[in-house]
């Protein structure tokens, strides 16, 4: 599904992304890992596409699409949605308008007729149960005075209502408690199926305990210096990126 | 005779004086001209909307002292900050007096304006900064320009930090029947260096003073300079204080005015940025009563990228006491990534007391935080009632209460000697003895 | 990379025509233009004014000829010519109509056009609808069913003429004559305008709506609206505006008053879409306006306004919290595009015990025009316990206009508390890259900020015109987003 060839990318004119390959299949999880500074969150940005970010050499194909040429919201159409690690506010913009305008603006450009109004209310409140979020919550203005979990939990409602292709989870456990961390995580387990994917970005190694990958791959430095089963998570956990430092 | 149709017969006088040839005739001759054109302010200007000048321009001001007067140090060694060692440049009645300043030309220039406008040592200095950034369209200031003559001279060279504060101090003795003062400043603090400075106006008995004071302050490139001023004058004296501070870039320029005394006082102060990552800051404490008059007239003019102002101004006003806050951030289209803050916060207590606020945002930059908040209000019941339940008297009550309002603006005060006084000026101003150790 | 960004729109905004702008080819009868006495006198004649109204008109144009044309709002242009003005212009047919039958089919083209349409549907949504083209109210819908409550929505004309008491005492009352230069050019030379009437104890059952229109070149409209909430009454009142676009700069200088008597209500909602002229700055509407309100013991005023058009606007709609506990509210939006200029704010001035007032204003400035917001809030030493709330924020988009807050603030009692916050702020790169990431392409995620920005005003209108204000919002700044 995801395929990517040695990516090079950066931010005014610092190199960050070294040269990075990596297969994503439908069905499956990935756990990218690594400590602070080693490149995690511009992964997922390049992905993304974030324009901030200049993509010098390498390649991201989704389902054998070059994503290069599209645009962030061209990308999302396509089915690529980010769990952003800190998600931004929109003061006066409700998160039900926003999610109605994404659904929306996602089927006009798969030239579909717009979503009903009692589809799109059904839809919300089945999404908003898996995810124990409460009603009032939804007419709140998006990410505004939103504590660090509602933020994340947030995040995971607009994946459950955008059913991505492929979803990538920057750091979605950081700022969370673990009566939260446990409700995030089933609902991405339950969002899981044979035909999407997840990258898992995160630092330590507690999330995969809930979100259990298929594989694990360390990210030091630009490049991905490890790749495994899950039990590297733990090897990791144990022995530290020390570890991992000092094998580079 | 009027006190316009005065000056405007002494300016002669007064050039002769000082020396027509001089380079500074055609400075003075211009200034004088505007001056006469648009003579003293009126509340029709919209910047003097809430002030007016009018009864104190009623009286008969003398615009020069008739005689040198002395004054001793026992007298006026209050007014010191004495508990540490500054240099010190002080005047009395607008003359120097020698006896009592502490100048320095070591390594840095703390001395008189008097002698950097006539001396040729000076003249490049001179031409370089004298009203170059004070504003040649503002009446009052033309009119000190006009008669520019003395004051303090500080020229700070690069990279000096200077260990000791300097104070300037302006006493009248009131033995004249009512006394014009125009001090004219000049300060210049050159690349990465460091100075801390103290202004004060003390009139030493009941007959009326005006003072109109021009301060020109520049900041070179990653210089600092705190500037505190002491309005704590008797209520004979008003003050009109103008001061012009041009800022270079990462330069850092902080102004503190403490208002608790004088008739009538109005504080016009304006920053200009000529470079990016500049740290302005204005802040005050104002605390009135009676008939007093207290008027903050401020501008920081954005003009560069990356630069940041915050302001913070407090009032209390008691009796029959009259507040303005006229605050202006003007961002200018290339001053992209600005930060500009601004807070005023008031406090009434009295039927009779009132303030009039207009903190305005003038923003041609798109990419800008600017904020502004404004208060008006009064002091916390429940925290009143609250105080006395546990055995603290209504009067100690709200002295703390109004300590705590103005401790924002008191903490940044960064000479402890300084902090202290000014501690010490609102708990005799709030009729309490105590010390607010908060 | 295909990206639609802010400079993109722009453009795209810079292109956008305005949409109201045809003219309505109807047959006008138009006064020579210039002013002086006689035509002031002409004026009232034409329209079979009592003489107390023509000598109060005449009162006005001896003030007016005295005044000068005030300079301190944050606005630049070209003063009108008060002598090359057309005071007088009414669509040629029978200026008032019965049923629809009667109304010139050209003229129910424009309203259609305009998004009004005086039909069925339009009775059945529950709104009483006035128009105002040029200068002469052309319909009044709803006015059986009105009277059956005893209140009185009519055009000023008639009501001069049929409630002639009324409009003696209360005209006037609240904007003066001599008030400011429009207010007193207004009162010499007004055609037409709405006034309603509101019995005690009542409560309008409908939204009661004006519509004003210039159409003719060389004209001005300059219309009266004067609302009188009696005793315990209730009244919400919308008033829209649109205009042609021409080169020359159209003048509309308007006067609104509005009294609520003791424990009454009205709520006064404009949408504002006079032709802001063209994206050269060529042409538009001066919309120098007066509207004020007076309260009376526990009356409630809240003023609600989206002003997206005129070139040129000045406008203050403003309360006189004049009883014990009355309250005054301020929600506006202000867009500004291309070469338009705004200085536009409030008054709120308490008078009695624990009066009340709140100001929410949101200015949005793009292409290189001007916004100022310009507000007053003063507490009088007899208004104890009075409060005042002020938020005002300003959106900039681009780099080439620009954004001022210009609050006075003034109080004169210890008892009272008022709060003021301003801030200034831009469309975030980060706002809008969260958006496209979700699928929103960057032209809707800037619709969606900028109403989410002015949600709180939004919120206060009534619902069908907070939907064609919304998409006026969209008009005047995203371009093709609907």
């Amino acid at each position: 599904m995801l395929s990517i060839k040695n990516l090079h990318a950066g931010i005014e004119d610092k190199d960050i992304l070294k040269g990075i390959n990596l297969e994503v299949k439908a069905g499956e999880v990935h756990a990218i890992m690594g400590p602070n500074g080693s490149g995690k969150s511009t992964l997922s940005a390049v992905i993304a596409g974030n324009e901030n970010y200049e993509v010098t050499d390498g390649s991201v194909e989704l389902d054998g699409e070059d994503l290069a040429d599209l645009a962030p919201e061209e990308r999302a159409h396509k089915g690529v949605f980010l769990s952003f690690q800190y998600p931004v506010e929109i003061p006066g913009v409700s998160v039900t308008n926003f999610m109605k305008t994404a659904i929306n603006e996602s089927r006009k450009a798969k030239g579909q007729e717009e979503m009903p109004a009692n589809e799109m209310l059904k839809l919300i409140r089945e999404k908003s149960e898996l995810l124990e979020i409460d009603r009032k919550f939804l007419s709140r203005s998006l990410n505004e005075g939103f504590s660090g979990g509602e933020k994340k939990r947030n995040e995971i409602f607009q994946m459950a209502m955008l059913e991505p292709k492929l979803a990538i989870l920057d750091e979605t456990d950081s700022g969370l408690d673990i009566d939260a961390l446990r409700i995030v995580a089933n609902g991405v387990n339950k969002l899981k199926s044979e035909n999407n994917a997840i990258i898992v970005i995160t630092h330590y190694q507690r999330l995969l305990d809930y979100i259990v990958p298929d594989f694990v791959h360390v990210l030091y430095n630009g490049k991905i210096v490890k790749s495994g089963g899950k039990e590297l998570a733990y090897e990791l956990e144990e022995k530290g990126y020390d570890w991992i430092k000092a094998e580079n | 005779m009027e006190l316009k149709e005065k000056l405007i017969s002494s300016f002669m006088a007064f050039e002769e004086r000082v020396d027509v040839d001089s380079d500074l005739h055609d400075v003075r001759t211009e200034a004088f001209k505007n001056f006469e054109n648009k003579g003293f302010p009126t509340k029709k200007e919209e910047a003097w909307k809430y002030t007016s000048l009018n009864t104190i321009l009623k009286n008969d001001f003398s615009v020069f002292p008739k005689k040198e007067n002395a004054v001793e140090f026992s007298e006026v060694k209050k007014y010191f900050i004495h508990e540490i060692d500054t240099y010190k440049v002080v005047f009395v009645d607008g003359v120097f007096s020698s006896f009592l300043s502490s100048t320095t030309h070591d390594g840095l220039d703390v001395c008189l304006m008097s002698s950097a406008l006539t001396k040729p040592k000076y003249k490049m200095v001179i031409d370089e900064y004298f009203n170059k950034v004070a504003n040649k369209e503002e009446s009052l200031t033309s009119l000190n320009t006009a008669f520019a003559y003395e004051g303090a001279y500080i020229n700070i060279p690069r990279s000096k930090v200077v260990e000791k504060p300097i104070e300037i101090i302006n006493f009248s003795t009131g033995t004249e029947a009512a006394l014009l003062v125009q001090p004219r400043n000049l300060i210049i603090v050159g690349e990465n260096a460091h100075v801390q400075i103290i202004e004060r106006h003390q009139s030493l008995n009941d007959n009326p003073v005006l003072t109109n004071s021009v301060t020109e302050i520049f900041v070179q490139k990653r210089a600092i300079v705190d500037y505190y001023k002491i309005q704590n004058d008797n209520l004979e004296a008003s003050l009109i204080d103008n001061t012009y501070i041009a800022q270079k870039e990462q330069s850092n320029a902080s102004v503190h005015t403490f208002s608790f005394g004088g008739n009538l006082t109005r504080n016009n102060l304006n920053f200009y940025h000529q470079g990016e990552h500049i740290d302005s800051t204005l802040k005050g404490i104002t605390i009135i009563e009676g008939k007093q008059h207290v008027d903050h007239y401020t501008l920081v003019q954005h003009a560069t990228p990356n630069c940041e102002s915050h302001q913070n101004y407090k009032g209390i006003f008691d009796d029959k006491s009259t507040g303005v806050f006229n605050g202006k951030i003007y961002v200018e289209k290339e001053a992209q990534k600005t930060d500009a803050f601004q807070q005023n916060n008031n406090i009434l207590l009295s039927d009779k007391a009132s303030i009039n606020a207009k903190p305005q945002l003038e923003i041609f930059a798109d990419d800008v935080k600017c904020s502004h908040g404004c208060t008006i209000g009064q002091l916390d019941e429940k925290a009143m009632f609250y105080m006395q339940s546990r055995g603290i008297p209504q009067k100690e009550a709200k002295a703390l209460l109004m300590y705590a309002f103005s401790n924002e603006v008191i903490e940044s005060i960064k000479i402890p000697a300084m902090k202290a006084r000014i501690t010490k000026i609102i708990a005799m101003k709030l009729g309490v003895n105590m010390g607010f150790d908060l | 990379m295909s990206k639609y960004t802010e400079d993109d729109l722009k453009i795209e905004l810079e292109n956008k025509e305005y949409e109201y702008g045809f003219y309505t080819d109807i047959e006008s009868d138009t006064f020579p233009v210039g002013l002086n006495e006689d035509i002031v006198r002409a004026i009232s004649k034409k329209k079979e004014e009592p003489e107390w109204m023509t000598d109060w008109r005449i009162e006005a144009f001896r003030a007016w000829e005295q005044m000068v044309e005030p300079e301190w709002a944050n606005v630049h242009y070209e003063k009108p010519k008060f002598q090359d003005i057309s005071y007088y212009s009414a669509p040629l047919k029978k200026a008032k109509y019965e049923s629809l039958d009667e109304v010139d089919p050209e003229l129910l083209e424009t309203f259609k056009k305009l998004g009004i349409s005086i039909d069925e549907q339009k009775m059945l949504s529950g709104v009483a609808v006035d128009i105002v083209m040029d200068s002469v109210s052309v319909a009044t819908t709803f006015k059986k069913t009105l009277a059956e409550k005893g209140i009185i929505f009519c055009s000023i004309s008639e009501a001069i003429k049929e409630h002639s008491e009324l409009v003696r005492k209360y005209i006037g009352s609240v904007v003066p004559q001599k008030d400011n230069f429009y207010a007193a050019l207004n009162s010499a030379v007004f055609s037409d305008g709405s006034f309603c009437y509101i019995p005690k104890g009542v409560r309008c059952p409908m939204e009661l709506s004006t519509y004003f229109r210039i159409n003719q070149a060389g004209t001005g409209q300059f219309e009266r609206t004067l609302v009188i909430a009696d005793e315990g009454s209730y009244v919400s009142y919308l008033e829209g505006c649109t205009a042609p676009s021409r080169d020359e700069n159209q003048l509309h200088a308007a006067v609104v008053e509005l009294i609520a008597l003791d424990d009454a209500e009205i709520k006064y909602s404009t949408v504002q879409n006079w032709f802001p002229g063209n994206k050269e700055g060529k042409g538009g509407v001066y919309n120098f306006v007066t509207k004020r309100g007076l309260c009376e013991k526990n009356a409630k005023i809240s003023w609600t306004q989206v002003e997206t058009g005129s070139a040129v606007t000045w406008k203050y709609p403003s309360c006189i919290l004049k009883g014990d506990n009355s309250v005054g509210e301020f929600y506006s939006i202000a867009v500004t595009n291309n070469y338009q200029q705004a200085d536009t704010g409030t008054k709120m001035i308490h008078l009695g015990k624990n009066t009340k007032s709140t100001i929410i204003s949101k200015g949005i400035s793009a292409g290189k025009s001007q916004n100022s917001y310009r507000g007053l809030v003063q507490i009088s030493s007899r208004a104890d316990n009075a409060r005042n709330f002020s938020q005002c924020d300003s959106l900039l988009m681009g780099n080439n206009c620009g954004a001022h807050t210009f609050p006075y603030i003034e109080s004169k009692n210890p008892s009272a508390k008022i709060e003021h916050e301003a801030t200034t702020s831009k469309i975030g790169e980060d706002q809008v890259f969260y958006c496209n990431q979700r699928g929103i392409p960057t032209e809707k995620a800037i619709a969606l900020i900028v109403n989410g920005f002015s949600k709180e005003v939004l919120n206060k209108l009534p619902m069908e015109f907070a939907v064609e204000a919304q998409k006026l919002l969209e008009i005047s700044l995203e371009g093709s987003v609907g």
